[in-house]
């Protein structure tokens, strides 16, 4: 009888989740969370919204102060396992997060972007009992100095704390990788592993056999310092940003231009709010801060976007920083980062082939849903990071080994894996092992996967 | 409009029809009748057209309000019309639109006949009769929802399509819980009223029947006299448990909850029973003077008034031969109709609420004219977009009935008949007065009229828009001409 059949993707029991707020990144968190079929409640004050979202996904809505214990009450919190606040006030959120874990036996996780804020979010979080405090500008800004650092990538992520990266590139059509197979290209370098490879709108998991084309999309993971060495090796020319013209002088302005004065790198932001400007002057005594329209071709000329070596739009509006792109590209060879808070016409963005792009509300997102996935999963297995990548056809998850399993202790060759996973690397104790078939995975590591899969939760996923 | 979901979702609407039709075909094999396999042969032939359309699961799941609406009027159509064929092939009702009258009567939980005399009916097709009562209640998509896992949130369209009530709130995050909670209270509850009876002393089959009948709050009888032939015991717990059955199932969520304090909250269910008590009280003293002892009385006025009410429209005396003024009070009855959320038909106890309170409201700013004041049920105020639907609601639900007066009015039967053979399929309820009264029955009607009826039933069972909606232009053309233009486009 076809008609009573269970197809449950998991048998792992659903998550009772509450967000408070829907906003860009809740709904981002909606669509991510509940397709991997979690109950979620939403709330939210604007009714509106909240009946559009539970139109589209299958989630129940409640309009009200999120805060409020009656209504966090009424949406169940005795029985939920994770509150995630994203409403516009930093303030809610943390008053969100704080009731629901002293009311409820849930974890909380709460959005915080305010910079006055920036240096005590660890205090905040453990003193609070929260478990997670999330700063997407903050992260937004430093995976833009990430991929500033190492200009001739697309897309640069950070693993094991910092200790490796995955570096994204694109194969030109000059390139001497075109043509090669992956086990003739690793002969010539070390250090570093090719993940994936994205042709023609399908994302590959790449074997020693695989030939590289022009117009391949390459992914690799290297280890922190090793990245400028390994894009060279490849015969990517790269260069060293010495100076940056951020357009916007915004809250991820502010972090990235931090970031980027401590690395020597000197930063010009132009920002058209003047009052805006004497706060930012005050707060970066070393970036020069000019009061300007950034979208003034003739204002950038004059301030030597030609001559810039990076171009970062930060501004607030998507379709100023696309066009601001587009017209960098053709007045200068500043290597460009640009920033779209909304994921909307995500194919129209796609074919504008504007370079390197951060979305801070999927970065948020990103963080949140792996901690999510992994209480569901189980306690001794957790996810560290989560990335992803090629349009979410892909997943780069980096597991730590909490316990021993099926899948520690064996050589890698002995284990039956799943199609279209792979190893990526093994971080022991801070030290990056790029796998070979004899290396096995221990308790303690964290392991990188890379997989077009979606939705693991523990390290024992990947095996068949 | 997405096709595919459409078709989708209608094949397996008819698979769970043909396997539905199990009921009859072992009751037909335990009787040993013969009408058995014309339900064999309608069953499988269902199930095997439904898994047939079924068998792909469309790439695009997405579902807006429109194909909602449109799935919802088209499954209610095509199961009466499936519903119908065994009738016909048993001989037991040779005429098709007398029988598809009979079969959505039995879906939207009307529970009017053309049957002259029930008793002839074999017993498979009587309890194939009564047990689409049950499945109409709650409703053939909800039940969808609550066995198949389907992917997609946009789900909630095919339940505000099919639930009755202004406003359609989920219980728990997920609708398929949401829906396989309403349908284990309402499991529950049917069981319940099952053994009650049995230990009541009514025979097994007249248990069933009469229990599918008042969870649907449908109303067909197996008898000539409905519940006129049963003891007062039976015709007690039958009643209690119709009234039960038009309660708002929110309710009994917030009680099984734990969370007694939101049941009693609710003012819809408050004013549900204030009806009833006023109503039984009044007709009570009304017709006392016609019964022998008190108890008699109290029960008939109780049992008429809460099968009225729910719409279930047993009857267990003949209410036609009553005092005008009881019989005025049941008519109304019939227009106001059960809780929103519950398995009852009418204009809804939460929609009249709401409308008494903006009349209200109204008469007060002739009063105060600057006055502000917004309208509350359940102590939360109520969305202006809430009292607009419900303003558009009561108009189309106006004009509905009075077109539909006036078209059965074209035969000529007298004004009371009319009227009320139009208020008791619209609002779900069964029986009317004089012609179509409780011991007469639909059978002497034009088939023009049950065409009519027909469709008063299924838009008075879906709340109207589904309905309407299927009919317009726009969603004629998107149906019925989408393909050829892909095809030109190709």
């Amino acid at each position: 009888m076809g008609i009573f059949s269970k197809d449950d993707p998991s048998e792992v029991k659903p998550l009772n989740i509450i967000i408070v707020g829907c906003g860009k990144v809740g709904r981002t968190l909606i669509a991510q969370l509940s397709k991997e079929g979690n109950d979620i409640t939403i709330i939210d004050e604007n009714a509106q919204k909240i009946s559009d979202v539970t139109n589209e996904y299958d989630i129940m809505g409640i309009v009200g102060n999120g805060a409020s214990y009656s209504l966090q009450k009424e949406a169940g919190i005795d029985d939920t396992d994770l509150l995630i606040a994203v409403t516009d006030s930093d303030e809610l959120n943390l008053l969100c997060c704080t009731i629901a874990t002293r009311i409820g036996k849930c974890s909380a996780i709460a959005r915080v972007r305010n910079p006055e804020y920036s240096t005590e979010l660890n205090y905040l979080r453990d003193r609070l009992g929260l478990a997670m405090i999330i700063n997407p500008e903050m992260e937004a800004a430093l995976e833009v100095a990430r991929i500033l650092y190492l200009p001739s990538a697309l897309e640069v992520n950070s693993f094991a704390h910092g200790e490796a990266q995955m570096i994204k590139f694109k194969v030109d059509e000059s390139s001497k990788l075109v043509g090669k197979a992956i086990y003739s290209v690793a002969k010539e370098t070390k250090n570093l592993l090719f993940t994936t490879v994205f042709r023609d709108g399908q994302a590959i998991i790449p074997n020693g056999n695989f030939v590289f084309a022009a117009g391949d999309m390459v992914s690799f993971v290297t280890s922190r310092h090793y990245g400028k060495n390994a894009l060279q090796s490849l015969g990517i020319p790269t260069f060293h940003v010495r100076d940056c013209m951020i357009i916007g002088g915004g809250k991820a302005a502010y972090y990235l231009a931090q970031q980027l004065i401590g690395e020597n790198i000197s930063v010009k932001i132009i920002e058209r709010d003047e009052e805006r400007c004497e706060q930012l002057s005050e707060l970066l005594p070393n970036a020069i801060i000019i009061n300007g329209d950034g979208t003034d071709a003739e204002l950038l000329k004059e301030e030597g976007i030609e001559t810039a070596d990076a171009f970062v739009p930060l501004t607030g509006i998507d379709e100023e920083n696309i066009l601001l792109t587009l017209h960098a590209k053709q007045v200068s060879k500043a290597k460009i980062v640009t920033k779209i808070n909304r994921f909307a016409f995500q194919d129209v963005i796609n074919n504008l082939d504007l370079g390197s792009i951060v979305y801070p509300r999927i970065i948020t997102s990103e963080a949140i849903i792996a901690y999510a996935r992994a209480k569901r999963a189980s306690m001794d297995s957790n996810i560290e990071t989560l990335y992803h990548m090629y349009d979410d056809k892909v997943e780069a998850i980096e597991f730590r080994i909490g316990k021993p399993s099926p899948a520690t202790g064996t050589p890698l060759k002995n284990l039956r894996l799943r199609g279209h996973v792979m190893v990526s690397f093994i971080n022991r104790n801070g030290r990056i092992i790029f796998p070979t078939g004899e290396d096995t995975i221990e308790v303690g590591d964290t392991v990188m996967i890379v997989t077009t899969h979606t939705g693991f939760s523990d390290i024992v996923d990947i095996l068949a | 409009m997405n096709q595919s979901i459409i078709k989708y979702v209608i094949g397996k609407v008819m698979t769970i029809v043909g396997a539905l039709m199990l009921l009859p075909i072992v009751t037909g094999i335990i009787y040993q009748e013969k009408e058995a396999f014309a339900y064999v042969i309608v069953g499988a032939a269902s199930f095997l057209a439904g898994q047939l359309l079924s068998r792909k699961k469309p790439k695009n799941t997405m579902f807006y309000l429109k194909e909602g609406c449109v799935v919802t009027a088209l499954t209610w159509i095509l199961i009466s019309i499936i519903g119908a064929i065994p009738f016909v092939l048993t001989g037991e009702i040779p005429n098709f639109i007398d029988a598809m009258f009979e079969t959505s009567s039995g879906f939207t939980t009307t529970g009017s006949s053309i049957l002259k005399n029930v008793e002839a009916l074999s017993h498979t097709s009587l309890i194939w009769r009564s047990f689409t009562h049950w499945v109409g209640g709650m409703g053939v998509l909800v039940f969808l929802l609550a066995v198949i896992p389907m992917s997609g949130g946009s789900n909630i369209n095919l339940m505000k399509a099919e639930s009755p009530g202004p406003s359609v709130g989920k219980l728990a995050p997920k609708i398929r819980n949401s829906a396989s909670i309403l349908y284990k209270i309402y499991l529950g509850m049917t069981v319940l009223e099952i053994v009650l009876l049995l230990i009541a002393k009514m025979p097994l089959f007249d248990t069933l029947c009469i229990s599918f009948g008042s969870a649907g709050t449908g109303g067909f009888g197996v008898r000539n006299d409905s519940c006129g032939s049963y003891t007062g015991l039976q015709q007690w717990i039958t009643g209690i448990f119709c009234a039960l059955f038009g309660v708002n199932f929110n309710f009994y969520y917030y009680i099984l909850d734990r969370e007694p304090k939101k049941s009693f909250k609710m003012e819809e269910v408050r004013t549900y029973f204030c009806i009833i008590f006023a109503s039984t009280f009044l007709i009570f003293f009304n017709i006392l003077p016609r019964f022998n002892t008190v108890e008699s009385a109290l029960r008939a006025s109780f049992f008429q008034v809460s099968s009225i009410i729910t719409t279930t429209g047993f009857s267990s005396v003949d209410f036609n031969l009553w005092p005008s003024f009881s019989k005025v009070i049941l008519v109304a009855l019939m227009f106001v109709g059960a809780c929103a959320g519950s398995t009852g038909g009418g204009y809804k106890v939460s929609r009249l609420v709401i409308a008494i309170k903006t009349v209200i409201k109204e008469a007060n700013s002739y009063i105060h004219p600057k006055s502000v004041k917004k309208i509350k049920m359940d102590g939360e105020c109520v969305e202006h977009d809430v009292l607009r639907s419900i303003n558009v609601y009561t108009i189309t639900y106006l004009v509905i009935f009075v077109v539909s007066v006036l078209l059965v009015s074209i035969e000529g039967k007298d004004l009371v008949t009319t009227f009320t053979a139009v208020a008791a399929t619209y609002n779900n309820i069964g029986p009317g007065l004089a012609a179509v009264g409780p011991s007469a029955n639909f059978a002497d009607l034009s088939y023009f009229s049950k065409i009519v009826l027909i469709f008063d039933m299924l838009s008075g069972r879906l709340e109207l828009f589904p309905m309407l909606i299927l009919f317009h232009p726009a969603v004629l053309k998107d149906v019925f001409l989408k393909k050829k233009a892909l095809k030109a486009t190709k």
